[in-house]
């Protein structure tokens, strides 16, 4: 598609979002994979209608304003790139643009109150513990509260699981296969700590060394994604310089972090670290991944059999290409029966704070999901990223099937033997 | 009658007559009464193209000498034109839309239709659609001029979509108790994956479904058509089974004092339809989505247009007296009017004063 | 740069302000009476046009029957309404107005009947002749949430929908009872049963089983004037003239489908697809001419070259022969037997055709990625060009390689790269011109190339548009195809249907205001201000 998008103008990403736009040919076979398109049916929520605005905004047509109330529905869970046969890197163009409108656009004084306290807390794995124990306390004036508030405390668990330091060395159990370090994530530490660990023990049952750098931070996907660029840029050189060198991958347990660490090139295009961001994202791999490569000692088998829907995250999928590996190693576990989701690879709506952005859609989105996922007749479900886990779990819940909702790599830990071919 | 020879006195005619009524082989009366111009000699072949699946003719060439040119080159009229022994013409088929028991697998001659020359009510000759089987610019007239009884046109020329004439065909006959049964295999076999060519339903319970292909597949599948509906059978082979369909295409099952009416149906419609119909016969074609009914001479016609039109559907007489060729209830004459004032402003085509 | 002018709800552009002009557009004559987006005009020219006069009250009315949500105005909501998948042009409307059933069309329908307003009907908006290009001024009606199953009938193999179904879903939503939807358009997972009613899609197996208006059945249609008409039914023959047939292709110039009876086919029992590499395309051509001689009908016959082939494979990752100058998909279906029967002789005619790779589809998972290559390769074309124009010519089959070699002569004449897919089963070329919108002068040049690709279709005796519909970008086309008695009934069939010409106006046929203006360079809606170039 034309554009006269004054890229050299825009900074170091204007180059990303002009190619993006350009290889744009308005085909529409992002349509169908688009959620916000089909949950609302109109040409702005779609995602070659916000290449079209934010081309206009980029090309000084079209106020800003305008176009971001569109440009924020945008889940950005990029089931629209796969789905693009002229292979427009949207993410490349909606992050950016995200980060290009943040410093022009103007927020109300709630709207930055409450993105300051998600981008303040929820990548500080001690500061979000200590914001959601105060969350659950103030929730009984949730009915007073603006209703993203209200729904945000909603999301918190009745109770907070008690804090795990993760050890910064875990040795390999049998023979040294592999060395890796693991990225340990902020929200997901917070709430659900037992992933990280299923997937140190799995790891190290596998004769694989587990290397936490004490030193690393969020991965940034949080800020780049609501378009704190800086912030984002932040984090990633923190983790630059926090992760070794000497180790054979680095290992993420969620997929919006391991996207996030596949972007850091994009984040910091232009800048002295781009060459040691690409070395980074290079090595970077989720644990399934790194796994299914590596090749699992084994499994037990269930004690009893168990239809298990495995639920693609976007960021898995769409993100990082990853679907076949988590199922092959699912379908290693003996009694396990894995069924696929109807429209597999549509968002369930959680997308890192979009709940408490697009409260509505978010609902919506959810509750679809759940409703497939109810129509497989699981008994549990499987996933590779903690907002869907709770996204889904509560959907469920609210659709009257309070099924177990685990992740990936704590099916596989529950169920794994070690390098000695014992539980 | 003016036998007109060229498409020029064709023009010629339209022009200088207040009302035109068309005729060519004659086979479907009911159609042509009160003709002032036959087109039988309007004749001929002007292009075949075998490699392209296409022929193009004047439209009073008889259906029989296409036919048998295209049986050379191993090809066929899918729809599988009624009346070619009677005399019908290709003009005359598409006029009144007719289709035999062969639409059933690949459809019907508004399926096989790709351009047409035509003149209009004001004498002026125009060519629409086109001679490739692959066509999207501008209105559709082809389709307009499929059933429609000269009533937007009169075709001097059509180009049709032609297939591969299949290796060797079978038929199976199918007997069945009652009706409900015959009706209810009838759509089991529509639905399957038989890949039948023609599923035919008489009055008498029985099915005919031809099977046509290659001829090293066509026994085993007839096979499985026999096993598929597991009921008396009988297969049918070589000249004998040729003459059957010939029989159905020229309409030999109507008895002497009835008159013929075609009549498209949704099978939904069949079982009250057929309880109404009595003492008329009904048969029933195309997996039950074409009807064939013999109507007697005695009854009022206006009796069975008003069957038709209570069941909502559309017919078409063929043969015998009728007030109108179109009986039953006919959609969208919005759309015909206004199509009517651009074709024919002056009624040429449509006034229904007899013409001497 | 947008505002809101005070008397109209249009959004107005700050002319002359901004928007350099990219280079290698044409020269615009100033527009008489439309207002226009991304086009430099001076100012004096935008005076209130006419159009928008009778819009405001017209938006008024809609006003008090749609909430604001369904009822678009603002510039943000309307700016990605101004393509479809035709991106060379770009309107801005007036207004669109999210419809969710039928008599809500209607209302809208009467109302710009009333106002004089002309509306544009839109589905997916995936036009590839700028099908649902909107009028400036006029109002876009947006039929793609009325996607509703009406009624579905499988033993009569029959099913009633709404406009904004979904091409496949229809497909989808019949599949448990083994039957389908036989057209298939590369776009059908996102176009709409109403778009493809309106142009009368195609797809990859017509030669079989023909186009759109072969499996409709019945419609019911609003007409531009509002009057409610019914045509056909749900029986799969038809008794009297076949009005619906008529319908079908009409470019929206009829109006718009209400609701659409559709046949339905058993799904056949077995595919057997093959894909073919050569080192040339005459081989390739010269493997669909044995076929068909063979007396052999195959489902689909497919042809792409040695360009799309790298770009669908880029996309896709099929396992197309990258460097191969063809690739031949030929697809056999029907029962076991008779396909196990065709397979040999198939075999045959490809091992005698000089291909030098087979492969066979060995699971439906394999043959639907073969033919996501297919279908994917306009789009993916993306990733080779930054703008294309995608062609749609169709030629009788047999002169095929002539088509293509004089394709290929125009390509290097105009030193522009060519990329063809076709329909080989049905001589309907796709030649896709590559060319950059920023290079002074290659649009046009780009333009002049497909103008001569269709004036050969048209000499070798076949037709400017196979499956896409003239649209806007055909339109000076259609009046070479036929002649002048054939156009100017054209004409008068729409005088009687819309003497207003508020449907779909600027598709099919210029306005009778614009007949005798036409010429090759720029396009004559552009020359009327009626459309602009992005």
């Amino acid at each position: 598609m034309q554009h006269s998008i004054p890229s050299a103008e825009l900074g170091p990403r204007g180059q990303a979002m002009a190619d993006a736009v350009s290889s744009c040919v308005h085909c529409g076979f992002c349509l169908p994979a688009c959620p916000t398109y089909q949950v609302l049916g109109e040409e702005m929520d779609s995602p070659r209608g916000r290449i079209f605005l934010m081309k206009d905004v980029l090309e000084d047509r079209l106020p800003l304003e305008q176009a971001l109330p569109y440009v924020d529905r945008c889940l950005g869970c990029l089931g629209c790139e796969p789905a693009c046969p002229s292979g427009v890197q949207y993410g490349d163009l909606i992050t950016s643009f995200r980060a290009h409108s943040e410093r022009k656009r103007s927020r109300t004084f709630f709207d930055r109150l409450m993105r300051q306290v998600v981008l303040q807390t929820l990548p500080y794995t001690a500061r979000f513990r200590w914001a959601a124990r105060l969350g659950k306390l103030a929730s009984f004036t949730s009915p007073l509260l603006p209703h993203r508030l209200s729904n945000m405390l909603a999301m918190l668990p009745a109770q907070l699981p008690p804090s795990e330091q993760l050890p910064e060395v875990t040795p390999a159990i049998g023979p040294r296969r592999a060395r890796v370090a693991l990225l340990a994530g902020c929200a997901q530490q917070v709430l659900a700590p037992q992933i990280n660990r299923a997937a140190i023990e799995l790891l190290s049952r596998n004769g694989v060394e587990v290397v936490v750098p004490q030193a690393q931070g969020c991965c940034g996907a949080l800020a780049a994604h609501t378009g704190a660029d800086r912030l984002a840029m932040e984090a990633a050189r923190k983790n630059l310089r926090a992760f070794p060198g000497d180790i054979n991958a680095v290992v993420t347990t969620a997929a919006g972090c391991g996207s996030g660490m596949h972007e850091y090139p994009l984040w910091l295009k232009g800048t002295q670290e781009e060459a040691q961001a690409h070395a980074l994202a290079s090595m970077t791999k989720d644990v399934c991944v790194f796994l299914a490569e590596l090749g699992p000692v084994g499994f037990a088998p269930l004690a009893d059999p168990l239809r298990v829907a495995y639920h693609d995250a976007c960021h898995l999928a769409h993100g990082q290409g990853v679907r076949e590996q988590p199922r092959q190693l699912l379908q290693m576990i003996g009694n396990l029966e894995l069924v696929e989701v109807p429209d597999r690879e549509f968002c369930c709506g959680s997308a890192g704070t979009y709940n408490l952005e697009q409260p509505e859609v978010a609902t919506e989105l959810g509750e679809r999901k759940a409703a497939a996922i109810v129509s497989t007749e699981a008994q549990a479900v499987a996933t590779g990223n903690i907002g869907c886990m709770v996204q889904i779990e509560n959907h469920l819940a609210d659709a009257g099937r309070c099924l177990p909702v685990k992740h990936t790599i704590e099916w596989l830990a529950d169920s794994c033997l070690d390098g000695h071919g014992s539980e | 009658m003016e036998t007109i020879e060229t498409t020029e006195q064709l023009t010629h005619f339209v022009r200088n007559q207040a009302q035109v009524r068309v005729r060519a082989g004659g086979t479907k009366p009911a159609t042509s009464g009160n003709a002032n111009v036959s087109l039988v000699n309007l004749s001929g072949v002007i292009e075949y193209e075998s490699s392209e699946f296409t022929i193009t003719v004047r439209a009073g060439t008889p259906l029989a000498e296409i036919e048998n040119l295209l049986a050379e080159q191993r090809q066929y009229l899918p729809f599988d034109p009624p009346l070619a022994r009677a005399g019908a013409t290709i003009g005359g088929t598409v006029a009144t839309g007719l289709s035999g028991s062969g639409r059933f697998r690949y459809g019907g001659v508004r399926d096989f239709l790709l351009g047409v020359r035509f003149v209009t009510g004001e004498g002026q000759l125009v060519q629409l659609g086109s001679k490739v089987v692959k066509n999207a610019a501008g209105f559709d007239f082809p389709k307009l001029m499929v059933g429609g009884l000269g009533r937007f046109g009169i075709m001097t020329e059509l180009t049709l979509k032609v297939f591969p004439a299949p290796e060797a065909t079978r038929t199976v006959v199918l007997e069945n108790d009652n009706q409900s049964d015959a009706l209810e295999t009838m759509l089991q076999l529509a639905a399957s994956q038989l890949d039948l060519t023609c599923l035919d339903l008489d009055d008498t319970n029985r099915i005919r479904a031809r099977v046509a292909g290659s001829d090293s597949a066509l026994l085993d599948r007839v096979a499985r058509l026999q096993q598929f509906s597991n009921i008396a059978n009988k297969v049918i082979e070589g000249e004998e089974e040729l003459a059957l369909w010939q029989a159905v295409g020229e309409f030999q099952w109507v008895p002497a004092g009835y008159r013929l009416v075609k009549v498209a149906l949704a099978p939904e419609q069949i079982p009250p339809l057929i309880s109404d119909l009595t003492p008329g016969a009904l048969r029933i074609c195309a997996g039950g989505h074409l009807g064939w009914i013999a109507w007697p001479q005695e009854r009022p016609g206006e009796e069975l247009d008003r069957v038709l039109a209570q069941h909502c559907c559309p017919g078409l007489a063929i043969t015998g007296d009728w007030h109108s060729p179109l009986i039953g209830e006919h959609q969208g004459s919005a759309f015909a009017r206004r199509l009517t004032l651009a074709l024919d402003p002056e009624s040429k085509f449509t006034n229904p004063q007899p013409v001497v | 740069m947008h505002e809101v002018s005070k008397t109209s709800i249009v959004s107005v552009c700050k002319l002359g302000s901004r928007t350099p002009r990219p280079s290698g557009l044409h020269t615009f004559e100033p527009p008489s009476h439309f207002w226009v987006d991304a086009v430099e005009i001076p100012a004096a020219s935008a005076s209130t046009p006419s159009d928008l006069s009778r819009l405001a009250p017209l938006v008024d009315q809609l006003r008090q029957r749609f909430p604001t949500d369904r009822l678009l105005t603002q510039p943000a909501q309307l700016a990605p309404y101004e393509s479809d998948g035709l991106t060379a042009f770009r309107v801005h409307p007036g207004g669109v107005v999210l419809v969710q059933d039928a008599s809500e069309v209607v209302t809208v329908v009467r109302l710009c009947h009333e106002h004089g307003v002309p509306f544009v009907a839109r589905g997916s908006g995936t036009s590839l002749s700028g099908g649902s290009l909107p009028v400036a001024g006029g109002l876009v009606i947006a039929l793609n949430r009325m996607n509703r199953v009406l009624d579905y009938q499988p033993r009569s193999q029959t099913i009633v929908v709404e406009p904004g179904v979904v091409n496949q879903q229809v497909s989808r939503h019949v599949a448990q009872d083994g039957l389908y939807y036989a057209p298939d358009p590369s776009s059908g997972p996102v176009c709409t049963i109403g778009g493809n009613v309106a142009f009368n899609s195609g797809g990859a197996h017509c030669l079989k089983y023909g186009m759109t208006a072969n499996h409709v059945l019945g419609i019911k249609a609003v007409f531009p004037d509002g009057e409610l008409v019914e045509l056909g039914g749900r029986s799969h023959e038809t008794a009297g003239a076949d009005l619906a047939g008529m319908f079908v292709g009409s470019e929206g110039l009829f109006g718009i489908a209400l609701e659409i009876v559709l046949r339905l086919l058993p799904l056949p029992e077995r595919f057997h697809t093959v894909l073919a590499a050569y080192d040339s395309l005459e081989k390739a051509g010269d493997a669909v001419a044995s076929v068909v001689a063979s007396g052999l009908l195959p489902g689909a016959m497919e042809i792409m070259d040695k360009l799309a082939i790298e770009a669908s494979e880029q996309a896709v990752h099929a396992g197309y022969p990258t460097g191969a100058a063809a690739a031949l998909i030929v697809e056999l279906e029907g029962p076991e037997e008779e396909v196990a029967a065709e397979i040999p002789r198939l075999d045959a005619i490809m091992q005698a055709s000089g291909a030098y790779e087979l492969r066979v589809a060995k699971s439906a998972a394999d043959r639907m990625n073969i033919w996501k290559g297919r279908k994917g390769a306009f789009s993916a074309v993306g990733r080779l060009s930054p703008d294309y124009i995608v062609q749609d010519g169709v030629v009788p089959r047999s002169r095929l390689g002539e088509a293509l070699a004089e394709v290929q002569r125009l390509s290097a004449r105009y030193g522009l790269r060519v990329a063809n897919v076709f329909h080989a089963g049905d001589g309907n070329l796709h030649p896709l011109i590559l060319y950059d919108g920023r290079i002074e002068g290659q649009l046009h040049q780009a333009e002049l190339l497909a103008g001569e690709i269709l004036r050969m279709c048209i000499r070798l005796g076949g037709s400017i548009t196979g499956e896409h519909g003239v649209g806007v970008e055909k339109l000076e086309f259609l009046p070479e195809m036929y002649g002048e008695a054939e156009m100017e009934l054209m004409n008068r069939v729409r005088q009687t249907i819309d003497p207003q010409e508020l449907a779909n106006r600027g598709k099919l046929l210029l306005s009778a205001s614009d007949v005798g203006k036409q010429s090759h360079a720029p396009h004559p809606l552009e020359s009327a201000g009626v459309i602009s170039r992005a």
